[in-house]
């Protein structure tokens, strides 16, 4: 028996099917309109995963996350190793990302669409705003905490300031970015959906908010599982490329959400 | 041992403070008059080196020994060229340290290697980063491996290392790029006992078959005086040097006839005699 619990994957599923069970129990036990039973919604995922429709709209969503996700990290990561390595860069940026990070960056969508428009360019940008401050707090923590010695000895071989920074601060710094790449990726996945929610034109948010306001509850919690679903995988990939890119790192950082 | 620095004694004024000018020695690391302060916010300026003058010869192995804290490794960091002086001149073979550069090769009590390169790999990046063909540099670090007794961990990343192990790797990931001083920084103070006479043993045999000029920083009594053809002991608070022991002992030296040898006994003695004193004084 508890040899049979560590099977990998294991747990995890007990986990869901206990969640299911419960839901059930629940909606037997109230009733309540809005909160259909699990197979109900889970009988709509069929429907809707072979709906050309519903996938493009799939589609479009993670294309959104994917443009804001890459942007975002190419710009937070740059400037989060920069500040880690310059006092003066840091003491400059490093109280306005403080006062940007708590803000929701969803609530920041209606003024953007008012710039931006309800098109693609203002959904990107809040999603990028969503994974950047992560990913600059990381690489900026990281980066402060690359081995001094570790820089001199480059120095010593003939390594440039630059050289320094991109292939000793970069690479030293590399698991701390991922773990702020890690937290990017799920706030990307909630900003985008929110960020649809509110202007409604394509993408998951779109389906999901639609089905509510037309009282199709079904559709509704068959949404949220394919987004806790989208959520996972994308977890799981990211993981898998985290541990390929740090296997040399002494600490893994692990942190399970999709990995057993 | 008889090429003291020439000193002339031409005040010259740098911002109000007169300092002693160094006229061009031929010694391999000149350290004229060398002082370093550090601002603090709190408790204002902070004198860490005074007035330090030590000179090394080309070929000669020489130990700084001092307490934590008297700025023995600082003053390493400078010849390194690493941190700045205050005050004073550093030279090597006459010219003034302005930088980091592979003539001085540093090795690091934590190490310091690369983790995210194998153990070849960290020991290639120097004569690849000096332009050595990348066949070259395996061939030659591999050689550099053996000499260390690691050839068979050649594909291990740095995490799979015990401690000695790793500073096998950083001490011929430094002896790679062929520099003309070692710059050994309390290099074994991180090793258990064992480790640490093993890779002293082994440090004098690689330090035998070319004799390069060493700089070595230590807390160990014993360390330094079975290393180092000159031992400078420094005082805490602000750090200088204190006394200069000139260890006259035949080389290759085994440390089992060392140890019954009355010379180096005398020697050991006398710094730990000098280090009590110095304790009392502080008490």
């Amino acid at each position: 028996m508890s040899r049979a619990l560590w099977l990998p994957g294991l747990p995890p599923l007990l986990a869901c099917i206990g969640l299911l069970v419960v839901w059930d129990v629940f909606t037997r036990a109230f009733a309540i309109e809005g909160l259909p039973p699990p197979l109900e919604a889970l009988r709509q995922l069929p429907g809707i995963l072979t709906d050309p429709e519903a996938l493009l709209n799939i589609a479009a969503s993670l294309k959104r996350m994917a443009i804001g996700f890459v942007l975002a990290v190419a710009f937070a990561m740059p400037i989060g190793l920069w500040m880690g390595r310059s006092r003066l860069i840091a003491a400059a940026f490093n109280p306005l990302f403080m006062v940007i990070y708590p803000v929701p960056k969803a609530a920041l969508m209606p003024i953007i669409m008012l710039w931006l428009g309800v098109g693609e360019a203002s959904k990107i940008l809040v999603i990028f705003l969503g994974v950047s401050l992560p990913v600059v707090y990381h690489s900026f923590q990281g980066a402060r905490t690359v081995e001094e010695k570790m820089l001199w000895s480059a120095a010593a071989m003939g390594v440039g300031p630059a050289g320094r920074m991109l292939r000793i601060v970069l690479p030293a710094t590399l698991p701390e970015i991922m773990v702020g790449c890690r937290t990017g990726l799920v706030l990307a996945l909630i900003t985008m959906v929110t960020s649809e929610m509110i202007a409604r034109q394509t993408g998951i948010g779109n389906i999901f908010f639609t089905a509510l306001d037309m009282a199709q509850y079904n559709d509704v919690y068959a949404m949220i599982i394919i987004i806790g679903v989208l959520g996972f995988v994308c977890d799981f990939a990211f993981e898998a490329v985290r541990r390929w890119l740090v296997s040399w790192a002494d600490s893994p950082h692990t942190i399970a959400v999709g990995s057993a | 041992m008889d090429a003291a620095p020439q000193q002339i004694a031409t005040p010259a004024s740098t911002n109000g403070k007169t300092r002693l000018m160094q006229k061009t020695s031929d010694a391999m690391i000149d350290i004229a008059s060398v002082s370093k302060t550090y601002s603090t916010s709190q408790r204002g300026d902070h004198l860490a080196l005074d007035d330090v003058n030590l000179t090394i010869e080309e070929g000669q192995f020489v130990s700084i020994l001092g307490p934590s804290g008297c700025g023995k490794s600082t003053l390493l960091y400078m010849v390194g060229g690493f941190v700045d002086v205050s005050a004073g001149s550093i030279t090597v073979k006459g010219v003034p340290v302005t930088g980091p550069g592979p003539d001085r090769g540093p090795v690091f009590q934590e190490f310091a290697l690369f983790p995210w390169k194998t153990v070849l790999e960290n020991v290639m990046y120097g004569p690849l980063e000096q332009g050595m063909p990348k066949k070259e540099a395996a061939a030659w670090a591999r050689k550099l491996l053996t000499l260390v007794h690691l050839s068979k961990y050649e594909s291990f990343y740095p995490k799979e290392l015990s401690g000695g192990m790793k500073q096998r790797v950083a001490l011929a990931r430094t002896l790679a790029y062929k520099p003309n001083i070692l710059l050994m920084d309390e290099p074994f103070g991180a090793l258990d006992a064992y480790t640490r006479t093993r890779l002293q043993n082994e440090l004098l045999d690689i330090w035998e078959r070319d004799r390069k000029t060493v700089m070595f920083i230590t807390h160990s009594v014993e360390e330094a005086v079975f290393l180092s053809d000159r031992v400078y002991v420094m005082s805490p608070s602000p750090g200088h040097i204190r006394k200069v022991y000139d260890i006259d002992l035949p080389r290759p030296r085994v440390r089992a006839e060392l140890l019954l040898d009355r010379r180096y006994q005398d020697y050991v003695v006398s710094i730990e005699r000098l280090l009590d004193e110095q304790d009392k004084e502080f008490a």
